[in-house]
């Protein structure tokens, strides 16, 4: 039996503005195992990219508790937050979000740069990355001059540089063709088939086949779950 | 982690050429200005420092109160008794050295064939000393004998050129001969001391100049000048309280004059007095520069801040995705603020380029000397200082904007600046325009006062009028034979001497009295000792009475009252009435209009003209009008060798002599002007940014509104009417203050314009052009796009 990465229990996150106040999840449990693989599903606007945001440590809940690893992190301040964040959490957005005045290399640099890992390793694991990813050949082009693939490749190599034990993927392949999307959902099971835990976003059928188990969201809670695949 | 920080930092800049050009333009030009400034005002506070003892001299001045008509004047002049006096009861502990001198005014000196007019000083012996000379060759003891000179460095090579001129006689005013004992390094352009050619003894003076031998026992005669360098134990405070009242009771012409010791670092910035009470000087300028350059420099940190702030968006991603992968928010302040320094640095090096290559034209300017300080520690230091200082400005507010995004949001893409987002943009445009507003304003009444004191009439007619010092002794008792051969010689149609040229008053006495004047008071008159032609000379204005006549004997006794003297004397008919002066009895024979002698800016003084042939020191020569002046001057100039052959034909025209009374205020007005004029530069280059950043944001809105029938003037109007309330606002604000400024300002003179509405009116219409024409670059650029291509893009 794997022990729970996550364990979140009557989670809460309300949005208010001047006029109205958005109920975005509302006493939301859930719990992913380590090395498992989970697809959130849901109609736009059931808080699943909120739910990705508080797993990703980017947003806090407004009530509930949300252990990670055992430890409740719920009022973890942004320094905390942070920190937890670079050493063992990696994302993948739909629209790739690379910095456009940064290369290839140096946009899978930058976690690095920031959990102060030595210049001289740096190089290493990055080139590692991009090798496992076989982007390698275009480490010093900028963003706009990769094709979508490409860059959502470049994206995964990011998010994997820092050896994460959660990836979180926000819709990875919303913004690709179905070849391109089909070889990164190959990418994130050859990483969970390694060991990382991926926690995926998607409103793709296809794409949630390659998950262990589907959460499937509506109005801020799980209406139902199904186990897809044993994890190993 | 820094290198990568630059790496992006100057990467944005290339991406954006034009916002990075706008800001680092601003900002070096800004900083360019502050350099300038700082140079400017170092070169002011550091007037006199090069004299060793700077911190020991003082010269003694004194606070009368019968010296003015309205309240205690402070006067420089000093009588020779107050100095012995000082020198018998307070020389060694309390002063080390005591010297008394005199400007020489211009002096023929001559050698061999070579004969120069250069400006001097007699001085008592210990003057050397006090002053520190370099000696470059010879000695300063040689000065203790009275037919000794000294003489500059640049005046030696002017008469020896290379040969040694130690031992060289020297003739001076074509009178007696004086041997070159020292050479001394020319006084520097930064001290009261510069430009005086040579140092003569104090008791050549005596020797030569019966009227000095006769001070030695005059309490009366203000006319020497008296330095004095405190004992090197001695207290400021203590001797001045001490020596104070040394004149009170010498003279009975006086009630209580008061010496006050003045120290060298006051000379320059604090040379200004109110009754009896120093009340700065130029220090004000020195200050009101400093400020007006630190606001350049602020504008040009507000273009950063508000280009930064409007261009977030783009910005918005890369803080999302930097959050999302560990930065904090600390860190992305760093990289912000390593961005702007980066900025500023970059601007930093270009403002030395821009600050080398107009030192000389701001030197011109501003009638200074400064050399880019390249090898100076300090300099480079507090440059380093100010270029964080301005980086920092520049960033902090940017850097906490736009390192405050939610990640979430950012990354997808919902961010959008909310409704109240512009205001501190539209705040910081507002004080832009309102610094760069006052400043135009203030400009043009500096100019306008300028302008409305030449215009002022002058009582007299220059045209056509020169005056030439009567250096030599070979001039004098020749007065009608000369007059004679130059009005002859169709060269000049009048010619007069008089004690001093038309531009400047040399002499203010007391001791007048007539029938009913107040015995309590002790008026002081200007006296001017002039020929009897020098009033047709100088075409003054009669407004009762007559001129002086050589065809009445009794002229030799007559007076001539300027309008103030006569408004001051009281009479209702003044002519014919005696005015006791000097134990005489004078008539007064006729009244003339005010004269201005001294400064344009001040109320006329009442002066008193008075027959004299014998006290002349200047002779007034009116061209003639139907000659060419160069002819005339060429005819004038062999007429004057031919009597005073010792002397080169030293001419000034007197409406050029005029003109320099106004040098101070036109550099105060071209400085201003500078100012400025880079404060509007900056100002507009960015509303220009931020216009064309809006203009880029509405595309799409331009577009939509082209596409539903909007012209192009409409929408013109659109994206120029925010900037023209912004500017509206700011003149609202600047108008006050502006107001308010130049009115105490304008206190300073006696003679001044009153601020009239329409500087207002014209600036505003001035600045809502200059802004428009802005703005509507991008405006109409926009406006004229084809609404398809714009709603394609998006």
């Amino acid at each position: 039996m794997q022990n729970n990465m996550i364990k979140i229990s009557n989670l809460e996150k309300i949005y208010r503005t001047e006029e109205v106040e958005t109920i975005a999840l509302n006493k939301m449990n859930m719990e992913v195992k380590e090395g498992e693989f989970v697809a959130v599903m849901g109609p736009s606007g059931c808080g699943k990219s909120t739910l990705l945001n508080i797993l990703g440590l980017l947003d806090d809940p407004n009530g509930g508790s949300f252990l990670f690893n055992g430890e409740e992190i719920a009022h973890y301040n942004e320094r905390q937050r942070a920190n937890l964040r670079k050493r063992t959490i990696g994302f993948v957005f739909q629209s790739f979000n690379l910095i456009d005045e940064l290369t290839v290399f140096e946009n899978v640099e930058l976690p690095l740069i920031y959990t102060g890992v030595k210049a001289s390793e740096r190089k290493e694991r990055v080139e590692a990355a991009l090798d496992k990813m076989q982007i390698m050949h275009r480490r010093n082009h900028y963003p706009q001059q990769l094709s979508g693939g490409q860059q959502q490749r470049v994206a995964v190599a990011r998010a994997v540089v820092n050896q994460p034990k959660l990836i979180l993927a926000d819709e990875p392949t919303g913004n690709l063709d179905s070849s391109n999307g089909n070889e990164v959902m190959a990418l994130l099971t050859d990483l969970n088939d390694a060991g990382t835990t991926i926690v995926m976003v998607t409103h793709s059928e296809h794409d949630a086949k390659y998950a262990h188990r589907i959460i499937r969201m509506l109005d801020g809670q799980t209406v139902t779950e199904s186990i897809l695949r044993e994890q190993l | 982690m820094f290198r990568n920080y630059f790496k992006t930092a100057f990467r944005n800049l290339q991406r954006n050429k034009l916002y990075s050009f706008i800001n680092i333009a601003g900002l070096a030009i800004g900083i360019a200005v502050v350099i300038l400034i700082g140079l400017w005002i170092s070169s002011e506070l550091s007037f006199n420092k090069s004299f060793k003892n700077y911190g020991h001299i003082v010269q003694i001045i004194q606070n009368d109160e019968n010296g003015s008509n309205n309240g205690i004047n402070t006067m420089s002049w000093m009588p020779i008794p107050a100095a012995v006096e000082l020198r018998n009861k307070y020389g060694g502990a309390d002063f080390k050295y005591i010297a008394l001198s005199k400007e020489s005014g211009p002096c023929i000196l001559t050698f061999g064939d070579k004969r120069l007019s250069k400006n001097g000083m007699y001085a008592e012996p210990q003057f050397p000393d006090m002053f520190s000379l370099q000696m470059i060759a010879g000695t300063k003891s040689g000065f203790n004998d009275p037919s000794s000179i000294m003489i500059n460095q640049s005046l030696a090579k002017a008469l020896f050129g290379n040969a040694d001129p130690i031992g060289k006689m020297i003739r001076i005013d074509n009178k007696n001969n004086l041997k070159v004992t020292g050479v001394y390094q020319d006084f520097p352009l930064n001290t009261n001391l510069y430009g005086i050619s040579f140092l003569a003894p104090w008791d050549y003076l005596v020797a030569d100049q019966s009227w000095v031998k006769a001070g030695y026992e005059q309490w009366d005669n203000n006319s020497f000048i008296l330095y004095a360098q405190l004992g090197d134990r001695a207290n400021m405070n203590q001797v001045g309280n001490a020596v104070k009242d040394l004149m009170k009771g010498k003279s009975d012409r006086r009630d209580k004059p008061e010496l006050i010791l003045q120290p060298m670092s006051q000379w320059h910035l604090y040379n200004e007095f109110k009754n009896g009470k120093n009340v700065g000087g130029a220090i004000k300028y020195v200050r009101i520069f400093g400020i007006i350059g630190l606001f350049v420099l602020l504008l040009a940190c507000i273009n950063f801040m508000n280009l930064s702030t409007a261009r977030s968006q783009k910005r918005a991603k890369e803080v999302g995705i930097r959050k999302a992968v560990g930065s904090v928010r600390k860190q992305l302040i760093l990289q912000f603020l390593a961005e702007s320094v980066m900025t500023v640095c970059i601007a930093l090096l270009i403002a030395v380029l821009l600050v080398q290559l107009a030192l000389p034209w701001f030197d011109h300017l501003a009638g200074k000397e400064i050399h880019f300080p390249w090898d100076s520690v300090s300099f480079w230091g507090l440059t380093a200082g100010l270029t964080l200082i301005t980086g920092l400005i520049a960033g902090t507010y940017p850097a906490f904007y736009l390192s405050s995004f939610n990640a979430v949001k950012v990354l997808k893409g919902a961010y959008k600046a909310g409704r109240f987002a512009t205001i501190p943009r539209k705040v910081l445009v507002v004080f832009q325009f309102a610094v760069s507003v006052a400043l135009i304003i203030s400009m043009v009444i500096i100019f306008q006062q300028i302008q409305h004191a030449k215009d002022r009439p002058l009582g007299y007619d220059q045209n056509g009028l020169i005056t030439i010092p009567m250096s030599t002794p070979d001039l004098y008792g020749k007065y009608d034979l000369l007059r004679n051969d130059l009005i002859n010689s169709g060269a000049a149609v009048n010619m007069a001497e008089a004690t001093n040229p038309a531009t400047w008053v040399a002499s203010h006495q007391i001791g007048f009295n007539w029938q009913g004047k107040d015995p309590n008071t002790r008026p002081v008159f200007g006296v001017i000792g002039v020929t009897p032609d020098f009033g047709k000379t100088v075409s003054w204005q009669f407004i009762k009475g007559r001129d002086f006549s050589r065809n009445f004997p009794t002229d030799s006794l007559g007076m001539i009252l300027n309008e103030k003297a006569a408004a001051l004397i009281g009479f209702k008919n003044p002519i014919g009435e005696t005015i006791q002066f000097n134990g005489q009895n004078f008539h007064v024979i006729g009244v003339i209009e005010n004269m201005i002698m001294e400064s344009p800016f001040a109320e006329s003084e009442p002066a008193v003209f008075l027959m004299d042939y014998n006290n002349a020191g200047y002779i007034t020569v009116k061209l003639n009008p139907d000659m060419n002046p160069h002819h005339s001057l060429v005819e004038v100039g062999k007429i004057f060798r031919k009597y005073d052959p010792s002397a080169p034909f030293n001419y000034t025209f007197v409406d050029q002599d005029y003109a320099q009374k106004f040098t101070s205020e036109e550099r105060i007005g071209s400085l201003a002007t500078f100012f400025a004029l880079f404060a509007i530069l900056i100002s507009c280059l960015g509303i220009f940014g931020l216009a064309s950043f809006i203009a880029e944001q509405r595309t799409k809105e331009i577009g939509i509104r082209k596409v539903l029938g909007a012209k192009v003037s409409g929408i013109w109007m659109m994206l120029s009417k925010d900037f023209l309330w912004l500017v509206i606002i700011s003149f609202g604000i600047a108008m006050p203050v502006s107001w308010y400024a130049m009115h105490h300002w304008l206190q300073n003179y006696d003679y001044r314009i009153s601020i009239s509405i329409w500087v207002f009116a014209i600036t505003a219409v001035v600045t809502i052009m200059i802004t428009l024409g802005t703005v509507s670059f991008q405006a109409i650029r926009a406006a004229a796009a084809n609404p398809v291509e714009s709603l394609r893009t998006e």
